[in-house]
């Protein structure tokens, strides 16, 4: 992938999780209606892996860790990803750098190691069955 | 290397790429040394059409994502559920051509 077309999908995705966050926030605060748009959840009733991570980010939010952590620990990343890939796209793109693009690409090929892959599939499948446990 | 090899790859895997792309890769598989036909002839390319199942049963977990090789994009749909169900939609009619895009890629590799 080019390095554009990554800053510009990775912005558009901060720009339109940010959108999530205040719209969900609002439903939460003024309305009490709990979020839910996952179309696996709809449509098998299931919970997916990712369920409960708007809630988890929320709580982060809030400040309360333990329930970031109850709701789903992917928040976290989330959160992290958030909070700094605008600053480095900007960063990139103001001083005419790759430094994100290269970090992505080193990531993309340490996620493919054997032993860094089966172990990270292992815990979004147990990360799931909690889900399911939990029923989010 | 000679026509007629270049021309039995081609269409034994035309498909696998876009087709303003095959003609280049003809002529630069005619240019390249003959030693090279080994490897090239058992490079292992993604079935579009394969990644577009993939991606309609379980797209919104990213798993047609990580099929082609695109780990970033693969966990970005995996803990964002599928993007909203949006980027799960957008890509059906992305993904055969980020398949073809990979495949593009691999060969390239190969051959320069």
């Amino acid at each position: 992938m080019a390095r554009n077309k990554l800053y510009l999908l990775l912005f558009t995705a901060c720009t339109a999780g940010y959108f999530w966050l205040f719209f969900t926030y609002y439903r939460v605060v003024t309305l009490a209606r709990e979020p839910g748009v996952c179309l696996i959840k709809r449509v098998t009733g299931i919970p997916c892996p990712s369920c409960g991570s708007t809630r988890s980010v929320l709580s982060v939010l809030n400040g309360d860790l333990a329930g970031a952590l109850y709701w789903n620990p992917l928040g976290f990343i989330i959160v992290i990803v958030l909070l700094v890939s605008p600053f480095w796209i900007l960063y990139d793109v103001l001083s005419h750098r790759n430094t994100l693009f290269n970090f992505y690409n080193q990531t993309e090929l340490f996620l493919k190691r054997k032993w860094i892959a089966i172990p990270a599939i292992l815990l979004v499948l147990l990360n799931w069955i909690w889900n399911i446990y939990k029923g989010l | 290397m000679e026509a007629q090899k270049v021309d039995m790859f081609i269409m034994s895997n035309g498909k696998y790429f876009e087709s303003y792309q095959i003609n280049g890769i003809r002529e630069r598989l005619i240019a390249v040394d003959d030693s090279k036909w080994a490897m090239i002839s058992t490079v292992q390319l993604k079935d579009p059409t394969v990644s577009l199942i993939v991606s309609i049963l379980v797209g919104s977990l990213g798993i047609d994502r990580f099929l082609i090789g695109d780990i970033g994009m693969g966990i970005g749909k995996l803990i964002t559920c599928g993007g909203l169900g949006i980027w799960y939609l957008v890509d059906f009619f992305l993904i055969m051509g980020a398949t073809r895009e990979k495949n593009m890629q691999k060969i390239q590799q190969l051959l320069y």
